[in-house]
């Protein structure tokens, strides 16, 4: 059972952890990609999560993450207040926050201005921005990215085209299965 | 997660990079990127920040660029109050790279000028083991031995042209070497070619003369 708290400092007494929640529609093309209809999961600003992480859809953290991986089998960003450390694996990975752990982005890892990284990234594009803080290795293959990665367009790239995908159902932390984003939580 | 990323204790300074003040052509760099092998993979050192614009260079290689920022290492700092095995230990312990990794291609820029006499030593030592017969390096050294440094660090902006920002860590003190000091503590490497800049740095290719082959 994942630990799922909104505070730390109560996690033993909370019974009634948050749930992950849908996003809201994007606001902005730095919250998800302006336009895009695509699902998007969420563990939002004061949610702390110690355990591992999959998603079925496209994953945006603005919470804490602690555990062994997150992964994604889209996209994934981690917000300016999101913290993340574990090793992510997504599609595409988009990091504006904190990460400390290796990323593996099977089109491209992008870290922001006020990204802050360390570890080791692989992915046939790595892009970062003037101003983010890396320190690890960086792994590319410019001949993958000729390659056709994946039949879905990407949610975090600019240049991916959006798509509907419908609910999965998946298991979550709170035990039964249920008709969501396609999150699921495993206590690491 | 690997052990690279478990080893690093310490989460990145806040200190971000400034923005870039000149750019610099460098024609060492052309010569040492055209040397490379561009069908193979290449694994690259980096002594220094990550910086945008070397990411995005290197993203039309097929590569592995490591990044240790060496200049914002206590130990480094410290030098003159360590023992040259003190510093070995300390480069060491910041070059535990995944076994098999053997670097193609080096850039120092300034760092080698930073060392004193019994760091340059350790520097050399530790890093020996991750390099082969075919590697190059790149780097600064002096020409005038009263030279002063700049606080700046390097980017690659593309093969004739490196930019220059002003480093955001307090500067430290430098120790300048003379080519035949530097070739006599640097003994991995031998001066390929070295080119007089004017401002009395001397701009180095470097090439290994170990003998082992890349694994």
């Amino acid at each position: 059972m994942a630990m799922f708290d909104k505070h730390k400092a109560s996690k033993e007494s909370s019974p009634a952890a948050p749930e992950p929640r849908e996003a809201p529609p994007p606001q902005s093309a730095s919250a998800a990609p302006a336009g895009s209809p695509d699902k998007v999961a969420m563990i939002g600003r004061g949610i702390s999560i110690s355990g591992d992480v999959t998603a079925d859809s496209n994953l945006r953290i603005e919470g804490v993450i602690e555990g062994r991986s997150v992964q994604s089998s889209h996209d994934v960003e981690i917000a300016e207040s999101g913290r993340v450390v574990a090793g992510i694996t997504a599609k595409v990975v988009m990091i504006s926050g904190e990460v400390t752990g290796d990323i593996s982005g099977s089109e491209k890892v992008m870290i922001a201005r006020s990204g802050r990284v360390q570890g080791n990234v692989v992915a046939p594009r790595v892009q970062l921005e003037d101003g983010a803080l890396f320190r690890g290795s960086i792994d590319m293959n410019p001949a993958a990215e000729a390659k056709p990665a994946a039949s879905k367009p990407s949610a975090l790239d600019p240049g991916g085209k959006s798509k509907a995908e419908s609910p999965q159902v998946s298991e979550t932390a709170m035990g039964g299965p249920r008709k969501d984003s396609g999150l699921s939580l495993k206590s690491g | 997660m690997s052990e690279t990323a478990l080893k690093l204790e310490t989460a990145p300074g806040p200190l971000r990079s400034g923005p870039v003040v000149a750019q610099l052509p460098s024609k060492l760099f052309a010569a040492m990127i055209k040397q490379a092998d561009a069908e193979r993979r290449l694994t690259v050192l980096e002594i220094g920040t990550a910086l945008a614009e070397t990411v995005d260079f290197f993203s039309r290689f097929h590569c592995r660029l490591h990044f240790c920022d060496l200049y914002s290492e206590s130990f480094v700092h410290a030098q003159a109050d360590l023992s040259q095995d003190e510093l070995r230990q300390g480069f060491e312990a910041q070059f535990r790279f995944p076994s098999g990794t053997s670097f193609d291609l080096c850039l120092f820029w300034d760092f080698l000028s930073y060392l004193d006499d019994p760091a340059l030593r350790a520097f050399n030592s530790a890093l020996r083991p991750w390099l082969h017969r075919g590697t190059q390096a790149h780097g600064f050294g002096v020409h005038h031995l009263a030279i002063s440094l700049e606080n700046i660090q390097y980017g690659v902006k593309d093969e004739e042209t490196l930019t220059v920002r002003k480093r955001q860590t307090a500067q430290m003190r430098a120790h300048p070497h003379s080519q035949i000091e530097m070739h006599d503590m640097l003994d991995c490497f031998k001066f390929e070619r070295g080119l007089l800049m004017p401002d009395g740095k001397l701009e180095m290719l470097l090439k290994s003369t170990l003998a082992n082959s890349r694994p």
